[in-house]
This record gives C-alpha cells, sequence and structure tokens, in this order.
C-alpha cells in the first residue's frame, strides 16, 4: 500500500506546474518543456484542437442560423457576456457559461471568461505594441502607486525573442514613446486611410497615423512556416479561429512546439481551487484540482508554479490559496493582492465621411486597423491630466449594411445597396487607466459557484483622471479628422466601464519593495520563491498600449530566470 | 414599498447585483424558455410577400426567392422574448388590415402597385414596425445564398489585400 502512495504521488508530480493556457500559459508551457521540464498545464476549459475545432471558421453567411446574434436563453445564461460582441453565435463556444459561476459587482464591472484551452488567444483583437519607459518609469515620475521593477531596456530582448517566434505585422516607425518590434512587412491601408494620414500628419506635426500592428502573418517567416502557420488570407474572421494559423493564438504558435517536445502534459477541464503552500520547506508543492466535469478532486505536485491564469482568474486562485503563513492569500504580505486592478477605457472617439474618390475600392478584408500612438504629456503637449491615449480604428468604403434613406424601399433601394457606398473614417481612443489601490476585486467566500470556489466581488471604477481623458479622446479625433479633410465629423462617447475593453491588468503588481507589492522584479512571488505569476495580473500600471505582447516577454523572461534559479538550486 | 423592490434592496445590501431573469423568477414571472408565439403558414406567406416589396426581384431575384421569411421566423422565435414577438407579429397584422380597409382584400391578393402603396403608408403610419421590418428582410436578404452570391459580389477568401482597388465595370458591393 505504501508503494502504491509513492508511485501515485510520483505520477501526479512535474517539474513545473502552469495555471492557465492562454497567451501567458501557452508561452510558459513551450519555454520551460524547450528548456527540458516536464510540465503539467492545466486549463479550466475544454479542450480546442487546432484547424478541426474551428467550426464556424469557413461558414457561409446562410449557414449560420441567426446572422450572429444571440438567442434569448443565450442571454439568460450569460448575462455578463451578453453585454458586448465578442459572445455571439459564432464564437459562442469558446466563452463560459456565467451562470455556472456568476459574480457581483459592487460597481459595474464586465468581465470576459473564455471557457477553451487556449483562453483568449483565440478571440483576442492581436493587437501588438511594445511598451516603453515612457510606461515604466510613468509611476516613478508620477508619484503615485509603485515604481515598476523593470524597465525597457530589461524587457527588449525578450520583445525581441517572442516577436521573432509570433510574427508582428507593422511598420518602423523610430518613435521612443512606441518602440518598433522586429516587425514582419506592415499591411496596406485603405485609401481613405492613405489620405487622412498625409493630412493629418501635416496638420499636426509630431503627431502620425500607422497602420495597426498586429500578430497576424503578412509574410510569414521561416519560423512560422516550419510551425505549420499559413499566410493571412484577409478574410477578417480571426475570432472564429484560423485554419490557416495566420495569427498567433496558443493552438497555432506555443502549443505545438510544447506538445513536439514530449515533456507536455495538457489537461483541460481542471479548475485549479488553490496552490498548497508548505510552511516548513517555505514553497509551493502543488495545487488542488477541481475536474470541470466530474467534479472529482485531485492533487498534483511540481518544483514551481507559473500562474497564468489571466489577471482576475490568477488572484482568484491566490486568494483562495490560504494557510497558516498566509491567511490573506499566497505571497500577500504586502495586503496589495486583489488591489489596483485596472483595464483601458474606450468607447469614445469620432467618425465622418470622406467625399469623393468613388473610382476606388478595396479587395480582401482586412483584419487589423490604423494606430496614432499616444502624443498627449509628451514634450510641449500638456493636459489637465496625467498619462495620455491612443486611437484604434481605421476607414473602408460602406456596405449593403448602411443606413440608406430610412423610408426607402423597393428596386432603387436595392439597387443602392448593391453598389459600394462612401469612403469612411473613425477614431476610437484608447486610454490608460491609474492605478488606484481602492479599485480592487476580491471573495465572497459565503457563494460558492459550480465547483466550489467563491465568487469574486468587483468594486472598481473609472476615477477623475480619466474621465479628464475621456474628453479630449473624444474631441481630439474630432479635430484630426475635421484638419484632415473629414466631412460630416459626429463624436460619439459611448460609456465605458472597466473590463469591457479586455484588457484587465493588477493585483498581483510586480515592485521593488514586497511591503508593497507581490512579485519582484523576475515576477517571482517576493514571499514564495518557487511561484510565478506572468500575466496581467502582474502589471503595475495600465498604459494606452495593448498589453499581450508585453505578457509574452515577461513569460519568456521569468521562464528563462526560473529554469536558471532551478539549475543552481535556489528555488 | 413592493416585494420586487424589497427583493432588490436586500440583494443590494447583500451585495449583489441580481440579473433580470433570476429576478423574474424570483418574481414567479414567466421566464422566455418556453413557447414563443405561434406563426401559421400564412403569416410566413404574408412576411414573404412584404419583404419582397421591400427587396424586390430585379435583374437578380428578390426576398422571397431567397427565402428571408425563414430567417426572419427563426430570429424571431429564438432572439426575441415572447412579447417582442407579439409586438413585430401585431404590426403584420395591422398591415394586412390596413390592405383590407384601403383595397378589400388581404395583402396577399393585391398587384405590386397596390402592394407597393400599403407598404409606403406603413412607414409612416406604423414607421418602427416598418423600419424592424425592413431591417430584418435587408440582413436576410444579403445574408442569404441568392443574395450574397448574385445580388452582391461573395469571394469568401480573398488571399491578399488591396487598399485602392480600382473600381472595376459591373463591381457590386462585397457581400462579406
Amino acid at each position: 500500500m505504501a508503494n502504491l502512495n509513492v508511485d501515485a504521488v510520483k505520477d501526479m508530480t512535474y517539474d513545473a506546474i502552469v495555471i492557465g493556457s492562454g497567451v501567458s500559459g501557452g508561452w510558459a508551457a513551450k519555454e520551460l518543456t524547450e528548456k527540458g521540464l516536464r510540465v503539467l498545464m492545466l486549463e479550466k476549459g475544454k479542450p480546442l484542437e487546432h484547424v478541426t475545432g474551428y467550426e464556424n471558421a469557413l461558414k457561409d453567411p446562410w449557414e449560420m442560423k441567426y446572422n450572429g446574434r444571440l438567442t434569448v436563453k443565450q442571454k439568460e445564461t450569460h448575462p455578463f457576456l451578453s453585454r458586448d460582441y465578442p459572445y455571439n453565435e459564432m464564437t459562442e463556444k469558446y466563452w463560459m457559461n456565467d451562470m455556472d459561476s456568476p459574480y457581483e459587482e459592487k460597481k459595474r464591472f464586465d468581465w470576459f471568461r473564455p471557457n477553451i484551452v487556449g483562453g483568449k488567444s483565440i478571440m483576442w483583437g492581436r493587437q501588438s505594441y511594445r511598451w516603453s519607459d515612457l510606461d515604466f518609469e510613468g509611476n516613478l515620475k508620477d508619484g503615485i502607486a509603485v515604481d515598476w521593477p523593470i524597465r525597457y531596456k530589461d524587457v527588449a530582448p525578450w520583445y525581441s525573442y517572442v516577436e521573432k517566434h509570433v510574427g508582428i505585422s507593422g511598420e518602423k516607425l523610430g518613435l521612443p514613446q512606441l518602440p518598433d518590434s522586429d516587425f514582419l512587412p506592415p499591411m496596406e491601408m485603405y485609401h481613405v486611410e492613405k489620405e487622412v494620414r498625409k493630412r493629418l500628419e501635416k496638420q499636426f506635426p509630431g503627431r502620425t497615423m500607422t497602420i495597426g500592428r498586429v500578430a497576424n502573418l503578412s509574410q510569414p517567416d521561416k519560423i512560422q512556416l516550419e510551425g505549420g502557420r499559413s499566410p493571412c488570407q484577409y478574410r477578417n474572421r480571426c475570432s472564429y479561429g484560423c485554419p490557416y494559423g495566420a495569427y498567433f493564438s496558443t493552438q497555432s504558435s506555443t502549443l505545438p512546439p510544447a506538445v513536439k517536445t514530449g515533456l507536455l502534459t495538457l489537461r483541460p477541464d481542471s479548475v485549479v481551487r488553490e496552490i498548497v503552500y508548505d510552511k516548513v520547506k517555505q514553497k509551493a508543492t502543488g495545487v488542488k484540482v477541481t475536474d470541470a466535469v466530474t467534479l472529482q478532486e485531485r492533487e498534483y505536485f511540481a518544483k514551481i508554479i507559473f500562474v497564468c491564469a489571466s489577471a482576475i482568474g490568477t488572484s482568484l486562485v491566490l486568494l483562495n490559496s490560504t494557510s497558516d503563513r498566509f491567511p490573506n492569500g499566497l505571497g500577500n504580505d504586502s495586503g496589495e493582492l486583489g488591489h489596483n486592478l485596472m483595464d483601458h477605457h474606450f468607447r469614445t472617439g469620432a467618425s465622418g465621411v470622406w467625399e469623393g474618390d468613388l473610382d476606388k475600392y478595396y479587395f480582401g478584408r482586412r483584419a487589423n486597423g490604423i494606430y496614432v500612438p499616444r502624443y498627449q504629456n509628451i514634450g510641449n503637449d500638456k493636459r489637465d491630466y496625467i498619462r495620455g491615449f491612443g486611437y484604434q480604428g481605421g476607414g473602408g468604403r460602406q456596405g449593403w449594411q448602411r443606413n440608406v434613406a430610412e423610408l426607402a424601399f423597393g428596386a432603387d433601394f436595392k439597387e443602392e445597396l448593391t453598389t459600394p457606398g462612401q469612403w469612411t473614417m473613425g477614431f476610437g481612443g484608447f486610454g490608460e487607466t491609474l492605478p488606484y489601490h481602492e479599485n480592487r476585486m476580491y471573495l465572497n467566500k459565503e457563494k460558492k459557484d459550480k465547483w466550489g470556489m467563491p465568487a469574486v466581488v468587483f468594486d472598481a471604477e473609472l476615477r477623475e483622471n480619466e474621465m479628464k481623458m475621456r474628453k479630449d479622446m473624444m474631441n481630439d479625433a474630432a479635430e484630426m479628422l475635421e484638419k484632415s479633410g473629414v466631412k460630416n465629423v459626429k463624436t460619439h462617447d459611448n460609456g465605458s466601464y472597466l473590463g469591457m475593453a479586455i484588457h484587465e491588468m493588477g493585483t498581483a503588481r510586480m515592485g521593488r519593495d514586497p511591503k508593497t507589492s507581490v512579485l519582484n522584479g523576475n515576477n517571482q512571488m517576493h514571499a514564495v520563491k518557487n511561484v510565478f505569476v506572468t500575466d496581467g495580473a502582474a502589471m503595475v500600471s495600465a498604459s494606452c498600449v495593448n498589453p499581450s505582447l508585453t505578457y509574452m516577454a515577461l513569460t519568456a523572461r521569468a521562464a528563462d530566470f526560473a529554469v536558471k534559479e532551478l539549475k543552481k538550486k535556489n528555488i | 414599498m413592493n416585494r420586487r423592490e424589497a427583493v432588490q434592496k436586500l440583494t443590494l445590501l447583500m451585495g449583489g447585483v441580481i440579473s433580470a431573469p433570476l429576478m423574474a423568477g424570483v418574481m414567479g414571472e414567466k421566464l422566455n424558455f418556453g413557447p414563443s408565439v405561434e406563426v401559421s403558414a400564412e403569416q410566413e406567406a404574408l412576411l414573404a410577400e412584404i419583404a419582397d416589396v421591400i427587396i424586390p426581384t430585379t435583374k437578380t431575384p428578390g426576398a422571397k426567392a431567397a427565402g428571408v421569411e425563414k430567417f426572419i421566423t427563426r430570429v424571431m422565435r429564438d432572439c426575441y422574448v415572447e412579447e417582442e414577438q407579439q409586438k413585430f407579429y401585431a404590426g403584420v397584422e395591422r398591415l394586412n388590415k390596413d390592405s383590407n380597409t384601403v383595397y378589400g382584400k388581404g395583402f396577399a391578393a393585391l398587384d405590386t402597385a397596390q402592394k407597393n402603396e400599403i407598404v409606403k403608408r406603413s412607414t409612416t403610419a406604423d414607421k418602427p414596425f416598418f423600419l424592424q421590418m425592413k431591417g430584418l428582410t435587408v440582413t436576410a436578404y444579403f445574408t442569404s445564398e441568392i443574395g450574397a452570391t448574385q445580388a452582391l459580389d461573395y469571394l469568401p477568401i480573398p488571399g491578399r489585400f488591396d487598399g485602392s482597388y480600382p473600381m472595376k465595370e459591373g463591381q457590386k458591393t462585397w457581400a462579406l
């Protein structure tokens, strides 16, 4: 009997456990297995096979029952997810049933939870930008929150490292506030965008509009081709899953090399409830898991643990991992776990019509927009708020969906819709949200979900700095469009709540001081040296720039450090 | 206060937000997991006739040929709550009634000119219904196989992107 127990434990023992299989988790699994570690990757969601799993990717529109709409039943079982577009008829199998695990909102928070291997890396927007020292030095210079314990020079080689593998398409600009990646060729602009760019750069010296920097293969390098990935086919159906592997996802990019090593065990349908801490060894020893389907409980053991369950998911596990040593959650000596919750705020900007150039149309559907890098609070541009925003958006020609004279119908109306409409152009701002200690998530242990996990409670909102910034996001957009010759410019502010941008960050931040942060400059828990957090939870500030490329770089860097420490027997 | 208010207040005190369908369940109201409005074959045929006025056959087949009424009834049944469905079909009935009032016969029995006149009347007399019917018809038609592949230019896999593609003679709006 004793032998059986020892063998059973041995079967459950790995060199490393990775919690989560999304952007960060996939990279952790790839890096750790390629460095020779036996890795167990635990994913809460369901299996999703690359290519064969993407059921709706190649469907014609008439093969979908509701042209994207949700049914009444879906809206009732997904009250949070049905608030916005990512959850729709085509992607519905990728998202979680909200009512299996309802969360609470002291203030509104839109939490978009996937339910698949690959996490949000299947449905993400693929915009990929390097952060700069404008971001990493911000807290120190503004005297808020805590200083990032790293600078651009620490991350730059790791940005290059991940970009080589991922393939980021974009245009070099040489801007200090938005460092260039090692790019694949940039995608082309729509005709109206080319026209607007010329005029914008002339009217606003120092500002520019570039093509989006996107994790789609405009032209694959050898490394992507060898990885079985193909060039983008310009169908603009990315979030349904790509049969060509043309954009970065766990399935297309990080899972295959991990599997190739023969050292990866991937277990979907595995809800990690807590990380187990041994106060004698002063280390984490493993995780407790509930099977998502059978509710059977299991335990796994490892030398190191990478927590990559997405910002909120990660802090949920950490807060739920209590012990004598850590009564308030694993590694929570500082009391900061769950605090400093951030996201980008958006859904404000302007748009209008471009007259003429009706002899030009477009061919193909570009799965990418334009980008106007941040120019506020840089150089002589001073605002009545700190930090700033960038713009995404783009142009195109109106299609059959356009609002033709409201009451028109009949043959002429039909003919009009079958010819392309006018060119249009629009900007939507993405603004930085500051790290406020008061913006937080915590647990309601009185309320358990289907798997015995406590409910998350959100208490976070946009505050004065963000609201002031939003005025400029809207008005600057209108000004730039008007001065660039766009007509009939209308502004919009559709309101923004934290979580809507799906760039939720913070809650287990890095920092120099264990008294005010959870992780050190290597994404390593100050208080538990064999636990690493490399997803959005680690972020100290939010920038206005999309974060996923930074998660990839930090994960690869932390994995490199962790393995070296393991080899030196420091952890 | 009434019971609904009391439940809401208590829920907020306990730190939760209660969702509408849960509240409905608590209050014993009917949830829409159940039956929808029953649509007769005649009502479906009437939808096809109205749609065919909005998007008629021209050089390419119209809404009726494209079978848009199937899409409309399916979306109504599954994506709208019963109350909203009733509202929509009441609009269809009102249009049919107007046809009887003006021409002494149902909409399906009218000639093309008369049908156009009745739909035109609805654009002012029943604007919200007209706009909803028009929106559903346009979507249903241009995402149908006939609409997408014949009335528009259908190219599922472009393979490349050209942002300044010269407009060719006879170029139609892209379907996708």
